[in-house]
């Protein structure tokens, strides 16, 4: 039994007894984590994303060493507003990737099961509704969530308002495009302002705000010129620094780490040799814990993950506006994954040609409907834009629905299929 | 605005399908249209599983196979959900529909959702004027409005998420009361008002957003409080929850009404096939049947069952007193197979001119008879695997059983069937689930049982009953072999051994393993890459039971089990996971040496009470 196994089954027998202390002993691991990301970190990686996993792991501990300046959000819930306020996000889905990084999740999903969630929940969802209906999660101060852009957010939200009993806020956003749109987003953004002001007590100064967005839209302008030069590069990429940068780029979009993050990957990419191996852009979530996808891609200049659709859901240019509200709420209506499969298809489609990939991942996380339901229109499309396209079929988070052979065989038999057509 | 893909050709058949309730029907007919609901089970998804994924619910599925199979000319969709919305995709890439309309529904119900609904119905009158050149008729939409009218007095009311049609009617003839179907659309009701008396074109979608809106919500809305109102009226009298395997809006819903709602409840689900319909029905008669017996008093309306031809009226519990069971008998130790329960038989003395019961449950493995005396002492008992036919089956081991104790058919005053082949077996006066009966022969064996986990070899069940032997509640798992007798025979074929052995084999483990995987291809395929790993056969049959009893475990969580726990069926036998079980529910199981004959036993107790009425 490894490590990290000893450290989930630890907390879980801990948090079977008393939910406080499986708590403790959870950031005490995480403390750990990040003490080791600071200082020891992977060398194999650039200095970007050494930065990114000590940013992230510290991100995850804010809320357990003080959940009452915490706000529970979706993944597409714009944070600035919390920034102002000052409230951590205290994200869902990246708290259950963390979970199950600390190999604790499955004690989650059949806590979670066992109160009736289907099992064909997302298991992002299923993790963390387990997670805290077990207590091992803290209470926060508040909830922030949008439809934006899973169906299961209307479910898991609703749920934490009532197991935390904390105020929640929720914004619908609708799944068109038009300046209408925008509006209604706005003004709900503006109640959202008000809804954060009157539960912190901290005031909201609209000059401090439009320069959080003036922030965000150049981190996001940063990161695509990073992207964009890598076409020709080589960036050792693990299969976590994806995801991390799908996190930071929309929690914590706005903050000035984030910057510093995107200004470094720059830096690294102009300093980065060329490029070598085959090059996957992957579309969604992927399932960093399993053994068929570290051999194939974890660290490889034969194959390596070049960019996610997950870390540019918006370009710079759509959520340029001169009002900080009507910003945010562009950043949420005109964020890609809003709308049609077809829209989405097409803004992925468009990344993974700036980022000169040989290859494209669809990756079909077990419970996303929206995924598993555009899949083999995206494998046509991607193809019909020259592209090769992967359906994989698998779960981020869930060991549960994995079928390690199965993501074997796919993975190394697309790369094998892609050296093929170089040669 | 919503998305709109028209095709630039004409027709004269103005039908238009939809699929959700917030669909503004009315509008439709008031330019002449004829909407026409989609909701008709589907028997394959082969377009639809090509075009999207197998893994999305059912109806998405059938959504997309209807308007390609049949060529749909006119199609109004509302972005109800994740599936709907790529079905909207999929359809408008590979379907040939004239006129495809996505409507963008608001979650919430705020002035502003009002406004984007409204300008939504203006958008769509516009485009759909414009494809059918029809024009839009203030009167007929002022016609198009009717109430929804149901009988008084109690009924059964499906909730949840949408059942087909098909189910439906299964379910109308299957319970003792009326039943209305109020799940996802054909909970559709906009209410008694009436469109104001203008002519006003934005004043009239304005109201009529509203309205829309104010229909009681659906679990994809924002506020769902209204929804209350569907489990608190006071001639309801049992709720079938439905859920669809994929569309997770509902679960949520049931798993926070089940523990708090008045009357009984059964859930099912179902993939919006009825591929399953067999054992959907037993769930159906099951709960048909503990209506009958726990609401019967209640509501004076109840009414006998339509088809089989189950006991009527309250139920009592076990009619024979706990003291009256065969507990002299010496029992076997669990894990000892079907011939030691002949050792158990002739514990009942046979008299000329005393009446005879016979209980047979007709199960997907064996086929169990058990006849038993007025006193309710087990005569004997047979256990016989079920060859092709149920019926021979029953008959051969109604016969071997009669030929045992020394009995004729004619010394038989009743017979009753169970199990899955129940309905074949043409030779019983009277038919009952296996549910009911495994509650009943469980209570007869040990009073004191409040849950009986049943594993099989086709599925799994947990029933938890109350103090007289009633079922309070059962789940079942669903048509996936997880969790099942048959989950545990591929991993023992996998491991190259057979059941006995893997039953010993889970007791000896050293390695704590867990195996994820409870899809039996992905189990086995995380079987064959631990044994790649050399982890020792015992390990992985201890992981193997370990997440057969987490899987049990949840079934007993969502029922509300408690002590005492009985476990019937074959897998009972299986020492190693009666101690995972053990250790899940961290408590002792009961394992009655009659387990295997739990559902017989139940049957005779049946055959008894309906020839003594």
């Amino acid at each position: 039994m490894d490590v990290v196994e000893t450290f989930g089954k630890t907390v879980d027998r801990q948090c079977d007894r008393d939910p406080a202390k499986g708590r403790r002993v959870l950031r005490a691991g995480w403390e750990a984590q990040l003490f080791r990301f600071r200082h020891m970190p992977v060398k194999a990686l650039m200095p970007a994303y050494q930065y990114l996993a000590a940013l992230m792991m510290d991100t995850m501990l804010k809320p357990l060493r003080d959940p009452g300046h915490s706000a529970v959000v979706s993944i597409f819930t714009p944070s600035q507003l919390l920034q102002e306020v000052g409230l951590s996000p205290y994200n869902a889905e990246a708290y259950s990737a963390y979970l199950l990084g600390s190999r604790c999740e499955h004690s989650c999903i059949l806590t979670a099961e066992a109160a009736g969630l289907p099992e064909t929940l997302c298991s992002y969802h299923k993790i963390f509704t387990g997670a805290a209906e077990k207590g091992l999660l803290p209470r926060p101060r508040c909830i922030v969530y949008t439809n934006l852009t899973c169906d299961a957010n209307m479910l898991t939200f609703k749920r934490m308002e009532r197991f935390f009993n904390v105020p929640a806020f929720f914004i619908d956003v609708p799944w068109t495009q038009t300046e209408a749109d925008v509006r209604a987003v706005a003004s709900q953004l503006r109640d959202l302002g008000r809804f954060l002001e009157d539960i912190t007590g901290n005031k909201t100064d609209e000059k401090r705000l439009m320069s959080r967005i003036r922030r965000s839209i150049d981190t996001m302008d940063t990161f695509r010129q990073a992207r964009r030069l890598q076409k020709d590069k080589y960036i050792p990429t693990d299969l976590v620094s994806p995801q991390y940068g799908a996190m930071v780029n929309n929690v914590l979009l706005g903050t000035p780490e984030v910057e510093k993050f995107a200004r470094m990957l720059l830096k690294d990419v102009k300093l980065a040799g060329p490029a070598r191996g085959k090059r996957i852009y992957w579309v969604h979530t992927n399932p960093y814990w399993s053994d068929a996808m570290h051999k194939a891609l974890y660290i490889n200049e034969s194959a390596q993950i070049i960019g996610s659709d997950m870390e540019q859901v918006v370009y710079p240019e759509e959520m340029a506006a001169q009002d900080p509200y009507e910003a945010m709420a562009r950043q949420m209506v005109f964020n890609h994954l809003n709308g049609s499969v077809e829209r989405r298809i097409q803004a992925a489609i468009q990344q993974a040609k700036e980022t000169g990939c040989d290859g494209a991942v669809w990756f079909n996380h077990w419970g996303c409907k929206h995924t598993l339901g555009g899949s083999a229109l995206a494998k046509k499309r991607f193809q019909e834009a020259g592209i090769p396209c992967l359906v994989l079929d698998g779960d981020g988070v869930d060991r549960a629905h994995g079928g390690e052979g199965q993501t074997a065989t796919r993975l190394g038999a697309f790369i094998e299929m892609l050296e093929d057509r170089n040669e | 605005m919503s998305e709109n893909r028209s095709i630039d050709h004409r027709s004269s058949d103005h039908k238009i399908h939809y699929e959700c309730k917030y669909t503004p029907v009315e509008l439709i007919e008031a330019f002449g249209g004829e909407p026409e609901l989609l909701n008709r089970s589907s028997d394959t998804f082969r377009q639809a599983e090509i075009l999207g994924s197998p893994n999305l619910c059912g109806f998405g599925k059938s959504v997309i196979e209807t308007a390609i199979d049949e060529h749909i000319k006119e199609l109004f969709l509302v972005n109800c959900c994740d599936t709907i919305r790529s079905a909207a995709d999929i359809i408008a890439d590979a379907g040939d529909t004239g006129f495809l309309y996505t409507m963008d529904l608001p979650h919430c119900m705020s002035q502003c959702s009002r406004e984007l609904m409204t300008a939504h119905l203006e958008d769509f009158a516009m485009r759909y004027g414009e494809h059918t050149g029809l024009t839009f008729d203030p009167d007929k939409f002022r016609q198009a409005f009717t109430t929804v009218e149901w009988p008084d007095g109690p009924y059964i009311a499906v909730i949840g998420a949408r059942m087909s049609d098909e189910l439906f009617e299964m379910v109308e003839k299957t319970m003792p009361l009326p039943c209305r179907n109020l799940s996802c659309v054909r909970g559709r009701d906009l209410g008694a008002s009436r469109p104001p008396e203008t002519d006003d074109f934005h004043r009239l979608m304005d109201w009529y957003a509203g309205e829309l809106l104010a229909q009681t919500p659906c679990m994809r809305m924002e506020d769902v409080t209204g929804r209350k109102r569907l489990f608190s009226d006071p001639d309801l009298a049992g709720v079938i929850y439905h859920t669809l395997k994929f569309c997770d809006f509902y679960s949520f819903e049931y798993s926070r009404v089940k523990d708090d709602l008045q009357v009984p409840m059964l859930k099912i689900e179902t993939d919006f096939t009825l591929q399953s319909s067999g054992q959907l029905l037993t769930r159906l008669e099951a709960f048909g049947e503990t209506l009958r017996m726990s609401a019967g008093a209640r509501f004076s309306g109840i009414s006998g069952k339509k088809e089989s031809r189950a006991p009527e009226g309250p139920a009592a519990g076990p009619a024979c007193s706990p003291e009256d069971k065969p507990g002299a008998a010496a029992a076997p130790e669990a894990g000892t197979g079907p011939e030691a329960y002949s050792m158990l038989d002739a514990d009942a003395t046979l008299e000329a001119g005393k009446k005879y019961f016979a209980g047979v449950d007709s199960g997907s493995t064996s086929t169990d008879i058990v006849i038993m005396d007025e006193a309710c002492s087990i005569v004997t008992t047979v256990i016989l695997p079920t060859g092709a036919g149920a019926e021979n089956s029953a008959a051969r081991g109604v016969a071997a059983a009669l030929e045992k104790a020394g009995l004729t058919r004619d010394d038989l005053a009743a017979l009753t069937a169970t199990g899955y082949g129940r309905g074949s077996i043409q030779m019983g006066d009277s038919q009952v689930t296996e549910i009911t009966c495994h509650a009943r022969g469980a209570h007869y064996l040990d009073p004191d049982v409040r849950t009986v986990i049943d594993i099989g070899g086709q599925d799994s069940k947990v029933i938890s009953l109350d103090p007289s032997g009633s079922v309070k509640n059962f789940v079942m798992n669903d048509k996936c072999a997880a969790g099942t007798g048959r989950f545990l025979d591929n991993m023992a074929r996998t491991l190259e051994m057979d059941l006995d052995q893997m039953s010993q084999r889970g007791l000896e483990y050293k390695e704590d393993i867990t195996i994820s995987s409870m899809c039996t291809v992905f189990a086995e395929s995380e079987v064959v890459s631990l044994i790649a790993k050399n982890k020792s056969a015992d390990d992985i049959v201890h992981g193997l039971n370990k997440s057969v009893a987490a899987k049990t475990g949840t079934l007993v969580a969502r029922v509300g089990g408690q002590e005492k726990y009985m476990m019937t069926g074959g897998v009972s036998r299986n020492r190693g996971l009666v101690k995972a079980l053990e250790e899940e529910l961290g408590c002792e199981l009961v394992i009655s040496p009659y387990s295997q004959l739990c559902g017989a036993i139940g049957a005779a107790l049946f055959a008894r009470d309906s020839s003594i009425r």
